[in-house]
């Protein structure tokens, strides 16, 4: 008998860990060179990267800490200098490794030249980059989007239109750059097509059985959040789209014995993507998760003011800046496009803003679907909030009532 | 081989450990309760010979299931199913009308819809602190120096009961203790504590939908005052079946049976 796995690996993966190399080394030359900026995972990076600034993200070193099994330690260096256990543990591992780069191996960033938040995602990248910023001395720039209810209106869209000229004002001072129209142009539109390319790879987890799961979903976003305006991201996505593609054709899937189809909601828990692995081997996929689908915005423009305000819209109106009601209506539109059986929320006791709310959309979604739900509880760096029996409980309670 | 003719049910709670032998028309050969101690283990093992001695018959020649959270250490099992399920089946064998089941266990509690078939539809789960579970009252029967049986009738007698604002046990506890030295009945107390646990399990109940008619297992179902003051914060009279610690491992030796899970 074959030892096969219940999953299948993904070809894409080597090109996947090149880039995020490759990356990694860009990121160090271009803090040697003094242009380097932390971003945060809902900037509009198409900007700095327009104008010759190198981002890397924080809240990507977070999930490496907790990938490699290190993040109550990671997040215990910002402990000792006194932050809460109740603060988000992507900014806990990323203050606890600027404090402390030496004992955090891959998971802490080169020394920034500027900290561009927007708090399109949250409130706590404000004052977590305040701290980085007293740590390394690189100034803050915060990119203000106020919450959406519903649509976006015209004094939303101009206010959020200020402060991303004053974002043109403060990179071309501290860097000394510009933005000019022809690099403007190539770096929307290479944006846009990383992000067509990536919301094609996730359309064709719609399929039966879906070509990726999860965990692989997780793994392949890296460079769109990352990288988006860049070459090797468009690079990336049309050598997925390609392999994704082949699996359609040839009704391969992510997982072998595809049974149970759910959605995922909420950021994963990074230090155990086995979680998703072992459900594989029970027949559960996951073809949609919220979180992957919230990088969808492509920033299209003709010239340097349409793209601003291209910006403007993508950028104000991310899953995460809007009501529970939006969420819900998202969660709902995946479940039936992917026509899937269930769905596991993960309750992320770092962060406030994605998981509040969740028990009572659970009732709305079920309500409007007809399908089951279960809550989980845990965080995706700090593993000491996860406690695998009582998950497990809840998850095998959820797929029993599929019997 | 008897298999489909009996079968045995195991619930290993975190603080007692429960085991239910039933024939093919669902009748009860043999149930056993017993503490599940420092090992689980051993509490199964115990738990098997005792059913055994009652029934006569050889547990290894039996389907076995294995519920509650020790559900996994069940070695003679065949296969694991979640208490919820378990319980949902257990109390829909009994009284096939209960929509909405509670059962507050000796650590966690939990509160199920249960559908028409019988089996969960929906659920919560408090199985992350002592709050709202049987430890609450134990800790709080120390504290007013009577044993557990005599704190639920101990609150009975109590005609205005003390309000006990917090929820968790270290600080309801420490509060209790104030209420002694300021003077306070036991009654009153041991009535402020019942209704305290009771407005938490509530709170879990409306999470979930409160759907009538309710039924209340576990432990817990059998003290009469947490039942009283329960039955009032959620306005619905309480069903509770004849042994409410027991209905978890009936749905497990059901399962086992009908081999409902396959
Ligand atoms: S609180 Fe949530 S949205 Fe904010 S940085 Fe942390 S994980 Fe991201």
């Amino acid at each position: 008998m074959s030892e096969e796995k219940p999953y299948r690996r993904l070809e894409s993966q080597d090109l996947l860990q090149q880039i995020a190399f490759r990356h990694g080394l860009e990121a160090m030359a271009a803090s040697e060179e003094g242009r380097l900026a932390w971003v945060t995972s809902g900037f509009p990076v198409e900007i700095p990267v327009a104008m010759d600034v190198f981002p890397t993200y924080p809240e990507q070193a977070g999930a490496i800490v907790g990938a490699s099994k290190i993040g109550p330690e990671v997040c215990g260096f910002a402990e000792d200098l006194g932050y809460s256990q109740e603060l988000c543990s992507y900014a806990r591992a990323s203050i606890g490794s600027t404090d402390r780069p030496d004992d955090t191996a891959m998971g802490a960033r080169p020394t920034p030249q500027a900290l561009l938040a927007c708090n399109n995602i949250c409130g706590t990248v404000l004052k977590w980059y305040d701290a980085i910023s007293e740590m390394t001395n690189a100034p803050v720039f915060l990119l203000d989007t106020p919450p959406l209810e519903r649509e976006q209106l015209p004094h939303h869209r101009a206010y959020v239109r200020r402060g991303v000229d004053r974002l043109v004002e403060f990179l071309a001072d501290t860097f000394n750059t510009k933005l000019e129209n022809e690099k403007a142009t190539k770096v929307a539109d290479l944006s846009s097509q990383a992000i067509r390319l990536w919301t094609k790879v996730l359309k064709a987890c719609a399929n039966k059985p879906s070509p990726l799961n999860c965990a692989d979903r997780f793994l392949t976003m890296a460079p769109v959040v990352s990288s988006r305006g860049m070459e090797h991201c468009v690079e990336f996505y049309e050598a997925l789209l390609a392999e994704v593609e082949e699996r359609v054709k040839g009704g391969v899937g992510a997982i072998r014995d595809e049974q149970t189809r759910l959605l995922w909601d909420n950021i994963p828990p990074w230090f155990t993507l086995r979680f998703f692995n072992q459900l594989a081997a029970r027949g559960v996929g996951f073809p949609a998760d919220t979180y992957t689908h919230a990088w969808s915005g492509a920033v299209e423009g003709s010239d340097i003011a349409s793209i601003l305000d291209g910006v403007v819209d993508v950028y104000s109106n991310v899953y995460l800046n809007k009501g529970l009601e939006a969420k819900v209506d998202k969660m709902c539109e995946l479940i039936k496009d992917y026509d899937l059986d269930g769905f596991v929320m993960f309750s992320v006791r770092s962060c406030k803003r994605y998981s509040l709310g969740q028990l009572v959309s659970k009732e709305m979604v079920t309500e409007r679907t007809g399908v089951p739900g279960v809550v989980i509880e845990g965080d995706m760096v700090d593993s000491r909030l996860f406690n695998e029996a009582q998950v497990q409980t809840r998850v095998d309670a959820l797929l029993e009532m599929f019997v | 081989m008897s298999e489909g003719t009996l079968g045995i049910g195991i619930d290993v709670g975190s603080t007692t450990t429960k085991g239910v032998l039933i024939d093919t028309s669902g009748k009860i050969l043999a149930s056993h309760l017993q503490n599940t101690g420092a090992s689980a283990l051993k509490a199964v093992e115990q738990l098997l010979e005792q059913l055994s001695t009652e029934s006569g018959v050889d547990p290894s020649d039996c389907p076995i299931i294995g519920t509650g959270y020790g559900r996994s250490i069940v070695e003679l099992a065949y296969k694991t199913v979640t208490e919820i399920t378990c319980h949902s089946i257990g109390v829909h064998s009994i009284n096939s009308e209960i929509r909405l089941l509670i059962d507050v266990g000796g650590q966690d509690s939990k509160v199920i819809r249960i559908g028409r078939n019988g089996r969960p539809e929906t659920f919560s789960l408090q199985d992350k602190c002592s709050a709202g579970t049987g430890r609450f009252l134990e800790v709080m029967a120390r504290v007013l120096e009577v044993s557990m049986d005599e704190l639920g009738p101990l609150a009975m007698e109590s005609k205005s009961p003390c309000s006990i604002s917090n929820t968790c046990t270290v600080f309801a506890e420490s509060e209790v203790v104030g209420r002694i030295g300021s003077g306070d009945r036991p009654a009153d107390i041991a009535a402020g504590v019942h209704l305290s646990m009771a407005a938490k399990i509530a709170s879990l109940s409306r999470q979930v939908g409160v759907a009538a008619p309710v039924g209340i297992t576990g432990g817990v179902a059998l003290n009469p005052a947490f039942r009283h003051y329960l039955s009032k914060q959620l306005g619905q009279e309480l069903w509770v079946p004849e042994n409410p610690q027991l209905t978890g491992a009936l749905g497990a030796a059901l399962i086992a049976l009908r081999g409902q899970n396959e």
